[in-house]
């Protein structure tokens, strides 16, 4: 029990932190989000009409306040969920911004992380059990190789023989430009079948780790005195595998399974860019670009608290896969 | 990463000539891909051609809201709004190059003195939802305007003092003279009082379902693509010819620009290196552009700092920059040199004072100007030019990081400087950064844009008047030089009190001589408006030959486009 409160208190002493960082970061950032926002849409060769930045800025609501009761404000706006309007889409809030691409990226990389890991920690299990067979070799290079690939290229090479010379697949967005977004058949198929070019992209690199990662593992504990116990015992060799070998191995990728999946809401930003993706990880890169500091928050936010609490979900899971860890924190 | 994006919009391209086989779809891509023309820019029969009620079927017309994901955002009054231009009307259409103006919602207007505005509304006028456009509709739009200041783009509201409507006449009473300011009242957005008074915040709405007076009403809206509709009872539904007008997501990188070349935007707006040869010459017959002048690109120096502060020195200055070579080089040769007088010539040569040589040009002459300085008291030592405090002269001249043309040109400013023996260094920092150093003063030297408004007193005031300026450390408006002259304060007063003609130009020709004879700021080059078209599907636009409106005139240009042939 100590441990898993343990966890928790570090938990929110990091969260803490982490909101805090968020709120001072742009704040150290010079200018005035109206100017640039005007600025953007007169273009760089005709003049900025001060009416319009006054406009704006009266329209965006900024205030000159205290740092502190800023930070007041801003932990008390956290508190009911709201994080503010976006400076690009204003009126639009940024949870709308976030809620509209958040389903997209939950989807395309959640479904196919987890597809990869699964993909993969098989692989990489069956791998090492049958450790210098050629299959062994042939997956265990092949991952090596694909793994030193730059993605990008991957994703291009995909965008260019798929998209561009066969036309199997549409080249870029999460849908067709015809299309209202609604929940029905034909929007949903429409988006699937825009979701296979980028889904392969992923799946093409993201077992490459978990293979690697896997097989090694696994090709330690088996070489582990208690399973030359279990083999000696004269178990069934499934057994062995699954029980004594797999069950110790995967618990490292356990915990980068969890990051993974938390870093998801950071999207993936460079499949999202090169296939034009409406998700989380395009509307990240265009806050950064566009000084849009709400969104930018709001999504840095997201994606740090996604990873503390999939470390904290891993950490719970260690605790209860491994009994060696609760262990360990009784003992201290 | 662009290669990524230039793949896709090839991908668009080739998306229409399906039909062709798969190896001639290989050998188009490589053609696209090396730069030739594609063989199916044509593109198939259903684009050529007119409907059946000899409308042009639709023209494609590029981006059409911020941002990669954009939002259904109609209130016309919002900075991140979607293109509405020919969704709503406003009383008169003032075209923005040469400042006509066109009879639009009002027949016509008459000022009482100067502060006093009558217009007259056109009859038979109707919202896109059946109802009838009446003054009231014009009042409330008004008065909305007024009370949301954050909604006043055009800064209306803090002159209007009053504004009533009875039958078919509207009379807006103002708290000084407006006359000058007739081309920002007039060009506000008319919007239907029975829809947005049950807004409680019409700040915030996103007016979804768009209801206006325009030609062309929203048939569907999504992230990647916007069609609007002809309305085929609009009040002047005969002078409009395009079925459809399409907007696609402006991309990033050179997507657009590749776009452009194929054929697939019949108009935009963008800035494209060595046009002739990637533009036009894909298609010389219907590939076209004009970059009409759009503002003055000044080089703005710190009035409140030696040796700046020197009449002599910045007169100097004038004749030693290369502009030619910066409109030349940096700017490939799409802009004019700019005129001293702070004009934009030849759009407000009407304005100009005669009495100046050369129309205010200021040619390059390094000579000229050495002996101008020795003669000012500027020594030089070991080539190198000193103040009058015996220090060595050097400045830093500041650029936002990125506007790779404005650096070439701050380079070319820099080069001509040392040849005078002036040291210069181009620093770029980032934008937010350099707007609120240039805000509170902290620079030498920075380019700067005024100018090219219909209202020729905003065009000096902005740059000039010491109202809009502020002490170094405060924030100042748009007089980012500090210029404080009493002179021009009266000049600018003279002209704002909405005298006649004479009294105007009289004004006007004195401002031309503060800039003439006092250098607060020495401008360099007209800023361009990126304008490319096509003349396959429409003509009419709007070019050098026929500068009857700016690009960004929406409405004053849709009912002027014809069937291509016709």
């Amino acid at each position: 029990m100590r441990y898993f409160l343990r966890r928790i208190a570090f938990f929110v002493i990091t969260l803490w932190a982490a909101v805090t960082l968020n709120f001072i970061i742009p704040r150290l950032q010079p200018g005035d989000p109206a100017e640039s926002i005007v600025a953007q849409l007169t273009g760089q060769g005709a003049a900025v009409d001060p009416d319009q930045i006054r406009a704006v800025r009266l329209m965006l609501g900024l205030k000159d306040e205290s740092i502190l009761a800023q930070y007041w404000e801003y932990l008390g706006q956290l508190v009911h969920g709201n994080f503010g309007v976006s400076y690009t889409y204003f009126p639009y809030s940024v949870t709308h911004m976030i809620a509209e691409a958040l389903p997209w990226t939950l989807v395309l990389v959640g479904v196919t992380q987890i597809l990869g890991f699964l993909i993969g920690t098989t692989l990489g299990a069956f791998a090492a059990w049958r450790r210098n067979s050629r299959f062994d070799s042939v997956v265990t290079l092949g991952s090596q190789f694909i793994g030193a690939l730059p993605f990008f290229w991957i994703a291009l090479l995909l965008l260019y023989f798929l998209a561009f010379v066969t036309q199997w697949f549409p080249d870029a967005g999460g849908y067709s430009t015809s299309i209202e977004p609604a929940w029905s058949w034909a929007f949903v198929g429409d988006a699937i079948y825009h979701g296979i070019l980028p889904a392969l992209a992923i799946l093409i690199t993201a077992p490459a780790s978990w293979i690697i990662g896997m097989r090694n593992n696994m090709v330690q504990s088996l070489g582990e005195d208690y399973t030359r116990l279990a083999r000696a015992k004269g178990l069934r060799v499934r057994r062995i595998a699954l029980m004594y070998g797999a069950r110790v191995a995967i618990l490292p990728n356990i915990t980068g399974l969890a990051l993974a999946l938390g870093a998801i809401l950071g999207g993936t930003v460079l499949v999202e860019t090169i296939f034009d993706y409406p998700g989380l990880g395009r509307l990240m890169i265009e806050a950064v670009t566009s000084r849009d500091y709400p969104l930018m928050q709001a999504l840095f936010l997201f994606i740090t608290t996604g990873v503390l609490l999939a470390n904290l979900l891993a950490d719970f899971l260690l605790g209860v896969l491994d009994p060696r860890v609760r262990k360990e924190a009784t003992v201290r | 990463m662009p290669n990524v994006l230039v793949d896709e919009g090839l991908d668009k391209a080739i998306g229409r000539c399906r039909v062709a086989r798969r190896w001639r779809i290989l050998a188009v891509t490589i053609a696209a891909a090396v730069g030739l023309t594609t063989a199916c820019s044509a593109g198939s029969a259903e684009d050529e051609g007119l409907t059946k009620d000899g409308l042009i079927p639709f023209i494609n017309l590029g981006g059409y809201a911020p941002g990669t994901s954009p939002q259904r955002n109609f209130n016309p009054f919002s900075a991140n709004k979607a293109v509405v231009g020919y969704t709503f009307e406003t009383l008169y259409q003032v075209d923005q190059n040469g400042c006509t103006e066109h009879p639009w919602l009002a027949t016509n207007y008459k000022w009482d003195g100067t502060q006093k505005l009558t217009f007259t509304l056109r009859d038979g006028v109707k919202w896109s939802d059946g109802k009838p456009f009446t003054a009231d509709d014009v009042v409330f739009t008004y008065e909305m305007i007024k009370k949301n200041a954050a909604l006043d783009l055009r800064g209306i509201g803090p002159v209007l003092e009053s504004i009533t409507g009875e039958g078919n006449q509207v009379t807006m009473q103002f708290s000084s003279p407006a006359v000058l300011l007739f081309s920002k009242i007039a060009m506000l957005e008319i919007v239907p009082k029975h829809v947005w008074e049950k807004e409680k915040d019409p700040v915030t709405f996103t007016n979804p379902d768009a209801v206006g007076t325009g030609p062309y009403t929203v048939k569907t809206f999504n992230n990647r693509q916007m069609v609007l509709e002809r309305d085929p009872d609009y009040w002047q539904a005969d002078k409009v010819k395009v079925k459809e007008l399409r907007f696609t997501k402006t991309q990033q990188g050179q997507t657009d620009q590749l776009r452009l070349e194929r054929g697939e935007y019949d108009a935009n707006a963008m800035f494209v290196p060595d046009i002739d040869k990637v533009f036009v010459a894909k298609d010389p017959q219907h590939n076209k552009y004009w970059f009409a002048p759009g503002g003055v690109i000044s080089l703005y120096l710190n009035l409140t700092k030696a040796p700046f502060d020197d009449l002599a020195f910045r007169k100097a200055l004038t004749s030693g920059i290369n502009r030619q070579e910066i409109a030349d080089k940096a700017q490939l040769g799409y802009v004019e040199t700019a005129s001293q007088t702070g004009l934009i010539l030849p759009n407000q040569k009407d304005w100009l004072d005669p009495g100046i040589d050369d129309e205010g040009k200021i040619g390059y002459d390094a000579d000229k100007t050495k002996q101008a300085l020795s003669d000012a008291g500027y020594e030089e030592q070991d080539g190198k030019l000193l103040g009058k405090d015996g220090k060595p002269l050097q400045f830093e001249l500041k650029i936002p990081a990125g506007w790779s043309d404005w650096i070439q040109a701050g380079q070319i400013v820099k080069g001509d400087l040392e040849d005078l023996g002036i040291q210069v260094d181009v620093a770029s920092p980032q934008e937010t950064v350099y707007n609120a150093d240039r805000e509170s003063g902290r620079f030498d030297m920075l380019f700067g844009v005024y100018g090219g408004d219909c209202n020729i007193h905003k065009d000096y005031a902005d740059p000039l008047a010491s109202g809009q300026s502020a002490p170094i450390g405060g924030k100042a408006i748009s007089n980012f030089t500090r210029w404080q002259d009493g002179k021009t304060d009266d000049l600018l007063n003279q002209l704002a009190s909405g005298g006649d003609e004479k009294s105007q130009q009289e004004a006007v020709h004195g401002l031309q001589q503060v800039m003439m004879e006092q250098v607060p700021n020495i401008p360099l080059w007209y800023g361009a408006k990126w304008f490319q078209y096509r003349t396959a599907r429409a003509t009419g636009w709007p070019n050098e030959k026929d500068p009857y409106a700016a690009s960004s005139d929406a409405l004053l240009v849709i009912t002027k486009l014809r069937p291509a042939g016709s």
